[in-house]
C-alpha cells in the first residue's frame, strides 16, 4: 500500500475529519456517564448493548483492514480455494451456539467483566486462572501489534507518505485513547458502528470499481484465468482441502474465544439482543470476505503474475487504477482507505480495551489489590495499556528476530482457553488439573510448531494439533482423577442456569 | 427451553456442512462444467457456504432460548 500515491492532501482531510468524528462520538458516549467509575460500565457499556450496536461492534471486531488489505492478496495468490474465507467466518457463529447461550445466561447473573472471570470461577483454582490470563493477554497483545504496524502502513499508504508511517501510528493511537477513555466499551461500540458500515460500503466500491475495470462478467474473467492459471481455479489438491478444514476450525474456536469477543457477549442488553445480532452475523462473511475474494480473482485476470512482495500491494494498485476511473471513484477509494484505517482502528480498540479490562479486573483487582474500588481498577487498566502500546511500538519499529517470530502465534495460543470455556460449562467431571495441562501442552504444541517453522503439518494448523491433544487430555486426565460428588454438585450448581442460586 | 448445546442433530449436520465445504470429493484439477460462469466446485462450495450461513441463522433464532422469557417479562416490569 505504500505506492499508493492517488490521494495525497484529500486523504489526509479525509483522514483529519474521520478523527475528529471518532473523539466527538467517545465525548458523546461518556458524556455525564461517569464511565471510569466501574468497571462494568466502562468496560461492558453497562451490559446495556442493543442489536444494532452490538451487531456493529461484534462485525468491526471480527473483520479488521486485513480482512481487505490481506485477504484480497491471498485470494489473489490461491485462487478459488481462499473460497475458504467465507465458511471460516460463518463457523464463528456456530461455536458461538456452542457455549454463547448458557455463558450468558451465568455471566448474567454473575456479573462476569472478563473472560477469566468465568475461568476463575469454573476452576477455583490460580494456576488455570494465571495460564489462561496469560495465553489471553499474550493473543490480544499479538493482535494489537498487527493492527498498530497495519494503521502506519495504511495511513502512510493512503496519504502517499504525507502522513509518515511512525506519525500515523502515534496519531491514531492517540485518537484511539482518547474516544475509548472518554467513553469506554460505549464509544468502542458506536465508533465501530460507524467503521464497521464504512467498511461494509468501501468493499462494495472496490468491488464494483475492479468489475468496471475488467469490463466484463464472471464468464469472462473464469475463461480468462483458465488460459492463464488453471490451477487457480481448478479443484484444489488433497492437502489444500485439509487446510481448508483446518483453517475454518482454527478461525471457528479461535475467534469466538477471543477475549473481546466473549466480553460482547457479556455486554449485551439481553439474550434476545444477543441470538439476533449473531444471527445477522451469520449472513455477513458472503458480502464480506466473499466479495474480498472475487476482488482478490479479478486481480488475477488485470494483474497477471504479481510475485508475492508484489501481490500483497493488489489492493493498492487495484485502487489507483479504480480511482482513475472518473470523478466517483476516485472519492469512493478515499472513502475505502478511510474505512480500511477505519476497520484497523475499529479492532484495536477491542483489543486493547479487553487487555485493560484483564488487566484491571484479573491481574490487578485479583492479585494484586483485592480492595481495590473500581476507579482506581479502570485507572490501573489504562495506564498499563499505555505502557503496552509504548512497548508494542518499540517491538514494531525495531522488531528482534525471535522477537518477532514468537508474535507471529496468535489464533494457535488463544484457542487453548476453548475447552475450559465448552467443556468447563457442560461436563461436571472436567477437572482443573486437566484444563491446566491441556492448556499449557496445547500451546507448548502449537507454539513450537510455530518457532521451528512449521505451521502446518499434513496441512493442519499447529493450533488445531494443540487443541485436539488439549480436548483429549481434559478429558482423560478428567477421567483419570477420581471426583468426588460433592465436586460434581458444587459444579452443577454452578453451571446450571434452571435453579436460583 | 431452548439450549443448541443439547441437541446432537444441530452439530451433525453442522459438521457434515463443514466437511463438505471443502471440495476434496471432486477430481483434483477439473473445472468444467463451469455454472454461471463459474466452475462448479466453486457453485457447490458457495451453496453449501450459503447454506451454512442460513442454518446459523435460523439456530440462532429458533433454537436458542434459554431466559428470554423471564428478561422480557422483567423489562415489562421495569416498563411499567
Amino acid at each position: 500500500m505504500e505506492e499508493l500515491r492517488f490521494a495525497g492532501l484529500d486523504a489526509v482531510i479525509i483522514l483529519s475529519a474521520y478523527a475528529v468524528l471518532m473523539i466527538v462520538i467517545g465525548w458523546l458516549a461518556g458524556r455525564g456517564k461517569k464511565v471510569g467509575k466501574s468497571v462494568s460500565s466502562y468496560y461492558l457499556a453497562g451490559r446495556d448493548l442493543g442489536i444494532i450496536t452490538l451487531f456493529f461492534t461484534l462485525f468491526a471486531t471480527q473483520y479488521s483492514g486485513n480482512t481487505v488489505v490481506g485477504y484480497a492478496p491471498q485470494a489473489y495468490r490461491e485462487g478459488f480455494s481462499w473460497l475458504q474465507s467465507v465458511p471460516f467466518f460463518t463457523l464463528i457463529i456456530g461455536i458461538y451456539l456452542l457455549f454463547a447461550p448458557r455463558l450468558y445466561a451465568i455471566a448474567k447473573k454473575k456479573k462476569f467483566v472478563t473472560p477469566t472471570d468465568w475461568i476463575s470461577y469454573r476452576f477455583n483454582s490460580k494456576r488455570v486462572t494465571i495460564l489462561a490470563i496469560l495465553l489471553m493477554l499474550w493473543g490480544l497483545a499479538n493482535y494489537l501489534l498487527e493492527q498498530l504496524v497495519a494503521i502506519g502502513h495504511a495511513v502512510s499508504g493512503l496519504t502517499g507518505g504525507t502522513i509518515p508511517y511512525e506519525i500515523a501510528v502515534i496519531g491514531f493511537i492517540i485518537v484511539m485513547l482518547t474516544y475509548e477513555w472518554l467513553g469506554g466499551m460505549k464509544a468502542v461500540a458506536i465508533t465501530d458502528a460507524v467503521q464497521g458500515s464504512l467498511l461494509f460500503v468501501g468493499v462494495i466500491l472496490l468491488l464494483a470499481g475492479a468489475f468496471a475495470l475488467t469490463g466484463g462478467g464472471l464468464t469472462d474473467l473464469t475463461e480468462n484465468i483458465a488460459a492463464v492459471d488453471p490451477e487457480r481455479i481448478g479443484v484444489p489438491d488433497l492437502t489444500t482441502n485439509i487446510n481448508w478444514i483446518s483453517m475454518i476450525l482454527l478461525t471457528g474456536f479461535g475467534a469466538a474465544v477471543y477475549p473481546h469477543a466473549v466480553q460482547r457477549i457479556y455486554s449485551s442488553r439481553s439474550e434476545r439482543t444477543l441470538k439476533r445480532s449473531l444471527a445477522r452475523m451469520a449472513w455477513m462473511p458472503p458480502f464480506t470476505a466473499g466479495f474480498v475474494l472475487i476482488i482478490g480473482i479479478i486481480g488475477i485476470q488485470l494483474y497477471p503474475g504479481l510475485s508475492v512482495p508484489e501481490s500483497e500491494q493488489l489492493v493498492g494498485i487495484l485502487a489507483n487504477d479504480v480511482a482513475n476511473l472518473n470523478t466517483f471513484f476516485y472519492w469512493a477509494m478515499i472513502i475505502l482507505f478511510g474505512a480500511i484505517v477505519g476497520a484497523i482502528v475499529s479492532t484495536a480498540d477491542s483489543v486493547l480495551l479487553s487487555f485493560s479490562s484483564m488487566i484491571s479486573n484479573d491481574v490487578y483487582g485479583k492479585y494484586i489489590n483485592k480492595s481495590a474500588p473500581d476507579e482506581r481498577k479502570v485507572k490501573v487498566g489504562k495506564f498499563v495499556g499505555v505502557i503496552l502500546v509504548a512497548l508494542l511500538l518499540w517491538v514494531a519499529w525495531n522488531p528482534p528476530g525471535t522477537l518477532f517470530q514468537i508474535f507471529v502465534l496468535k489464533f494457535e495460543i488463544l484457542v487453548q482457553v476453548a475447552p475450559a470455556f465448552i467443556l468447563g460449562l457442560y461436563w461436571k467431571r472436567l477437572s482443573s488439573t486437566a484444563v491446566f495441562w491441556g492448556m499449557l501442552v496445547g500451546a507448548t504444541i502449537a507454539g513450537v510448531m510455530t518457532l521451528i517453522g512449521h505451521e502446518t503439518a499434513f496441512g493442519i494448523h499447529g493450533g488445531v494439533y494443540g487443541l485436539a491433544v488439549n480436548f483429549m487430555i481434559c478429558v482423560a486426565g478428567s477421567l483419570m482423577v477420581p471426583t468426588s460428588q460433592d465436586y460434581k454438585r458444587k459444579v452443577e450448581k454452578m453451571t446450571t442456569i434452571d435453579a436460583q442460586q | 427451553m431452548k439450549e443448541p448445546v443439547k441437541k446432537p442433530w444441530i452439530w451433525i449436520i453442522m459438521g457434515l456442512l463443514v466437511l463438505f465445504n471443502a471440495p476434496w470429493y471432486f477430481p483434483e484439477g477439473t473445472i468444467e462444467p463451469l455454472i454461471f460462469g463459474l466452475p462448479y466446485w466453486v457453485v457447490v462450495s458457495t451453496v453449501l457456504s450459503l447454506l451454512l450461513c442460513a442454518y446459523l441463522y435460523w439456530l440462532c433464532r429458533n433454537q436458542w432460548h434459554i431466559i428470554e422469557d423471564e428478561e422480557e417479562a422483567e423489562n415489562e416490569r421495569e416498563g411499567d
